[in-house]
């Protein structure tokens, strides 16, 4: 094992906890067992605080009535408890944390409240995931001489993690009004509302109001479908269904296969 | 000698009118919505203090680019990255939070050849800041003060000493802060990082923290600056949207007297 790769050993440790309890890790012997515990808690607590803060500053802005800020979850029991089998940065725990939150700030202050907490846990859940650091540069290769006809696209597919939120409410008309000053909490007008929540490669998150014909190719996107093929179950024209999968692409929710 | 502190947009308003600060250091680029950004960057030498990537692998094209837009965007007069190795490097996980390198021959080779290529494509001078280690790992090879003064050697960058990171380590390893600093290769100083710290109930024992400096630690950056001759800015290091305006510039008037 190389130093790169022993460095790397050392961040999976102190990131997943399951790991971090193995005997595998532990008869490397490399560190004091008791300080790597106490540094991975601490960088646990860290994490998920950024995170808190970030994906839940709906619910931090509506504290003001509620007296329930969401990183409060951070020093209560149920989170030692998830210490145990934390792994940053996994969609799971994302999942379980945002449960947390979402459980404890829970209320019927406003009537939208339901789908807010629905909204920021997906915006946390779909940020978790391993993502690209760094390109290589090696999708940017262009050959040195005159190429051959493009061969037709791969089938597109859903990228894991990509999620759909059927809401009760128009809550991106009132999002911005929460994080202005107000007195009373801004109303969102009582309206079915569809959105798509996506994460790029480099891990941003994105989200955009979808379109029946963003549902129905998010629906039948599987990998396996070609673009003809899923244009036809979507009931998509040509022009449609090329316009729909640019879209889901730029946010990060669709990728074309190249698998066999 | 410039006395800064680090930009927090939540005291934008503030910082705008203040007049005992010389410098910013800019952790994050200017939210779009930020009405005070302007009349920051009117009024304050600016630092681009921002996560560029970690030296353990190169950085790519789009790293740098964006290293040399926000250096551009601040007309900082020199750019800041840490020695940190804080992600794998198929980037499955992430500590998102500084973390060092091995002190090996491998990594000081990597960050060597990687920090080079960096300077290389920016136009202003590249500094490196020190992390605080909690635990030692033994496959490290050499102490850290020896690798950092061969790496300062061998790339002629600068050294953003941090020094409530020196005085953990310090704490940790069972030393005084001054015994510890005096390792350090202190005549490639360029920035000097002062900040508070506390009791961490997960650490059981002191980290940095969002809070004023002690007097201790002010009195160990006047020791520190004493042995720092090419010294040319003192930042107070706390950057989280709970700093309160008071702590903050009560922080910075007090590095000052300390000078």
């Amino acid at each position: 094992m190389n130093d790169r790769a022993l460095q790397d050993d050392v961040i999976r440790a102190l990131a997943d906890a399951p790991y971090r309890a193995s005997a595998e890790w532990r008869g490397r012997g490399l560190v004091d067992a008791g300080k790597v515990e106490r540094f991975a808690r601490f960088l646990a607590r860290h994490f998920y605080h950024e995170r808190i803060v970030h994906f839940f500053k709906y619910s931090r802005a509506l504290a003001r009535v509620t007296a329930r800020w969401p990183e409060a979850v951070l020093r209560q029991p149920g989170f030692d408890a998830l210490l145990a089998t934390a792994v940053l940065g996994e969609r799971a725990t994302a999942h379980a944390v945002a449960r947390l939150v979402t459980a404890y700030v829970a209320g019927e202050e406003v009537p939208y409240h339901k789908d807010l907490l629905r909204y920021q846990e997906a915006m946390m859940v779909v940020e978790a995931g391993p993502r690209v650091w760094r390109d290589t540069g090696r999708d940017d290769d262009r050959p040195a001489v005159v190429p051959p006809p493009p061969p037709p696209p791969p089938p597109p597919e859903l990228v894991e993690g990509t999620e759909l939120l059927e809401l009760e409410y128009d809550l991106p008309t009132v999002l911005p009004q929460l994080l202005q000053p107000w007195t009373t909490p801004p109303e969102a007008p009582r309206r079915a509302t569809r959105l798509i929540v996506a994460r790029s490669r480099h891990g941003r998150v994105a989200v955009a109001r979808a379109s029946d014909a963003i549902a129905s190719v998010v629906r039948f996107a599987d990998g396996a479908r070609t673009v003809d093929d899923l244009a036809r179950a979507a009931g998509l024209r040509p022009g449609e269904i090329a316009a729909t999968l640019r879209d889901l692409t730029e946010i990060g929710a669709v990728r074309f296969s190249t698998g066999s | 000698m410039m006395v800064g502190a680090f930009y927090n947009p939540h005291l934008g308003a503030e910082l705008a009118a203040a007049r005992n600060i010389d410098h910013l250091a800019m952790a994050d680029p200017p939210a779009a919505g930020d009405r005070h950004w302007p009349a920051i960057k009117q009024r304050y030498t600016l630092l681009l203090h921002d996560y560029l990537g970690q030296l353990s692998e190169p950085l790519d094209d789009r790293a740098i680019e964006r290293a040399r837009s926000l250096a551009g965007l601040y007309d900082s007069p020199w750019v800041a990255e840490h020695f940190q190795c804080l992600h794998t490097e198929d980037g499955t996980y992430n500590l998102n939070y500084v973390f060092p390198p091995l002190y090996t021959e491998e990594f000081l080779a990597r960050f060597v050849t990687n920090a080079n290529a960096l300077k290389a494509r920016l136009d202003q001078p590249l500094v490196m800041e020190n992390i605080p280690g909690f635990f030692d790992v033994h496959a490290s090879q050499m102490p850290e003060p020896v690798w950092l003064r061969r790496f300062f050697d061998a790339t002629g960058t600068g050294f953003l000493l941090d020094l409530p990171h020196v005085w953990l380590e310090a704490h940790y390893r069972g030393l005084t802060p001054q015994a510890w600093l005096a390792e350090f290769p202190l005549e490639h100083v360029v920035e000097v990082h002062v900040a508070g710290v506390e009791q961490d109930r997960d650490l059981e024992g002191p980290w940095i923290a969002p809070t004023a400096p002690s007097d201790a630690m002010l009195d160990f950056m006047a020791h520190a600056l004493t042995r720092c001759p090419a010294t040319r800015a003192v930042t107070f290091d706390a950057f989280s949207p709970s700093l309160t305006a008071d702590v903050l510039f009560s922080s910075v008037d007090r590095i000052r007297a300390a000078l």
